[in-house]
């Protein structure tokens, strides 16, 4: 749990997956996730499973932290693929259980509602997979750019979550030690009637918000003192660029989209 | 201490962002309720954006909640971005009556009658919204049109979505009440130093 939190799910690694622009990799995923809804045949289904599967290899995170990830709706999956099995009756009777009728178009529909929840969860995961949660709030900075015509505070967004995602772990500790401090005073954080734990948790917040306050005042102070004026002419450490593989990946991913427009039926 | 205006706007920026991200923490710290569906999960995450609310204004506890789903975002990945926009209302929906009605009476009072009215808001809004938008959408996901049916959907509001969403006001009011009533003077003398700002 701890160490989820530090570093959320990221991988660390240095593949092509990895060093691609986090830009490239939010909009190829976000375009995946809507062509995937398009998909209506078996070669459409396997032209995407080939470009998810192609890409996972080329992430090299390893299969286990994939199959992780689709712990959750393993069960939805299976949920999903039973009930069209049931519900649709199209196409001819492939087999009777119990002399209830299976249809073709059953397992057909199922097959292919099932394989969309898995290309989702395979390819979106993969994002986070290969990519640090500041990265991605960099690109997020970067592809919200235009609406600062419109006044919207993206510099400021994108500050407060680069900020966030700095003191999690802080805070991720700091809860942890204020809850076995409770505990070795004799608090009881798991047993009981739910009244009385929802009451532990008070000693638990009022020090964490107290703090936070604290540690703010001093970070405010500090940026100050460096010359912090907002986002205006700031230069950045890590800067962002397009580079030689990401118009490589836009060039395929175009080719598998035009691909997947003529494999449709 | 002495601040200028742009310490005291970079200040409540910061403040945002790390109630934001207590916010997240607990969140991650959530618990299922016994007979509800392990998909609708309590946890204390309106917490911190209520503090800001009471703090600063209400749209600072639009903000808390709008970071919490952020990073939820960022950290987790897009697997499930409808009960991510779910969760953001909710809160919302939650928030929004507790602070005006604390902002207008600045007490205990203030702060229960917000916390009755904003778990009614909450459970009935998102009962409606989960009937119209979110369960067809979640229907539509799944390629399940058949499962759209008026009774399904009913069953799931009445059954899941409602007892649920008011259970979550008074267990989140149970933990507010005692923690404002500590937290009083600290509250008004930041607020104080904000407004004075």
């Amino acid at each position: 749990m701890n160490n989820m939190m530090i570093i959320g799910q990221y991988v660390p690694g240095n593949s092509i997956i990895h060093r691609l622009d986090p830009r490239t990799k939010i909009t190829v995923i976000f375009f995946f996730v809507v062509f995937v809804f398009f998909a209506n045949s078996f070669w459409s289904y396997a032209l995407l499973t080939v470009f998810a599967a192609v890409s996972v290899i080329a992430s090299r995170v390893p299969v286990r932290y994939i199959a992780k990830g689709l712990t959750p709706i393993w069960f939805l999956i299976v949920f999903t693929f039973l009930l069209h099995l049931i519900v649709t009756k199209e196409g001819q009777v492939a087999f009777e259980i119990f002399s209830w009728k299976i249809y073709t178009g059953g397992i057909a529909q199922g097959i292919a509602i099932s394989m969309r929840f898995f290309l989702l969860i395979v390819v979106t995961s993969l994002l986070t997979l290969t990519t640090t949660p500041i990265e991605i709030t960099d690109a997020i900075e970067e592809m919200l750019a235009p609406l600062k015509k419109v006044k919207f505070p993206v510099h400021e967004l994108a500050l407060m979550m680069s900020i966030s995602l700095r003191f999690i772990p802080t805070l991720m500790q700091e809860t942890d030690k204020i809850s076995k401090a409770q505990a070795s005073r004799g608090v009881d954080f798991r047993t009981g009637p739910l009244k009385e734990r929802i009451k532990a948790v008070v000693p638990l917040l009022v020090p964490l918000f107290v703090s936070a306050f604290k540690r703010a005042e001093e970070l405010a102070m500090a940026m100050e003192a460096r010359g912090y004026q907002g986002g205006e002419g700031r230069s950045k450490l890590r800067e962002l660029r397009i580079g030689k593989i990401d118009v490589l990946i836009y060039i395929l991913f175009i080719c598998v989209v035009a691909g997947l427009f003529l494999l449709r039926s | 201490m002495q601040a200028s205006a742009s310490t005291s706007k970079l200040l409540k920026m910061i403040i945002l962002a790390l109630m934001g991200a207590i916010s997240l923490v607990l969140f991650f710290l959530n618990f299922p309720l016994p007979f509800l569906p392990a998909y609708l999960k309590i946890d204390f995450s309106e917490v911190p954006a209520l503090i800001a609310a009471l703090i600063f204004s209400p749209v600072a506890g639009i903000i808390v909640e709008g970071i919490k789903n952020l990073l939820y975002l960022v950290i987790t990945g897009a697997g499930d971005p409808v009960g991510v926009v779910a969760n953001f209302l909710a809160g919302i929906l939650f928030i929004l009556p507790v602070s005006y009605l604390y902002h207008r009476y600045k007490n205990v009072k203030g702060i229960v009658s917000g916390i009755v009215a904003g778990t009614i808001i909450m459970a009935l809004a998102m009962s409606l919204l989960n009937y119209l938008v979110i369960l067809p959408v979640y229907a539509w996901f799944m390629g399940m049109e058949e499962m759209n049916i008026e009774s399904v959907k009913r069953a799931a509001v009445l059954a899941g979505i409602l007892p649920f969403n008011i259970l979550k006001g008074i267990i989140v009011g149970l933990l507010f009440l005692p923690l404002y009533t500590k937290l009083r003077s600290w509250i008004e003398q930041k607020s104080a130093r904000f407004i004075a700002d």
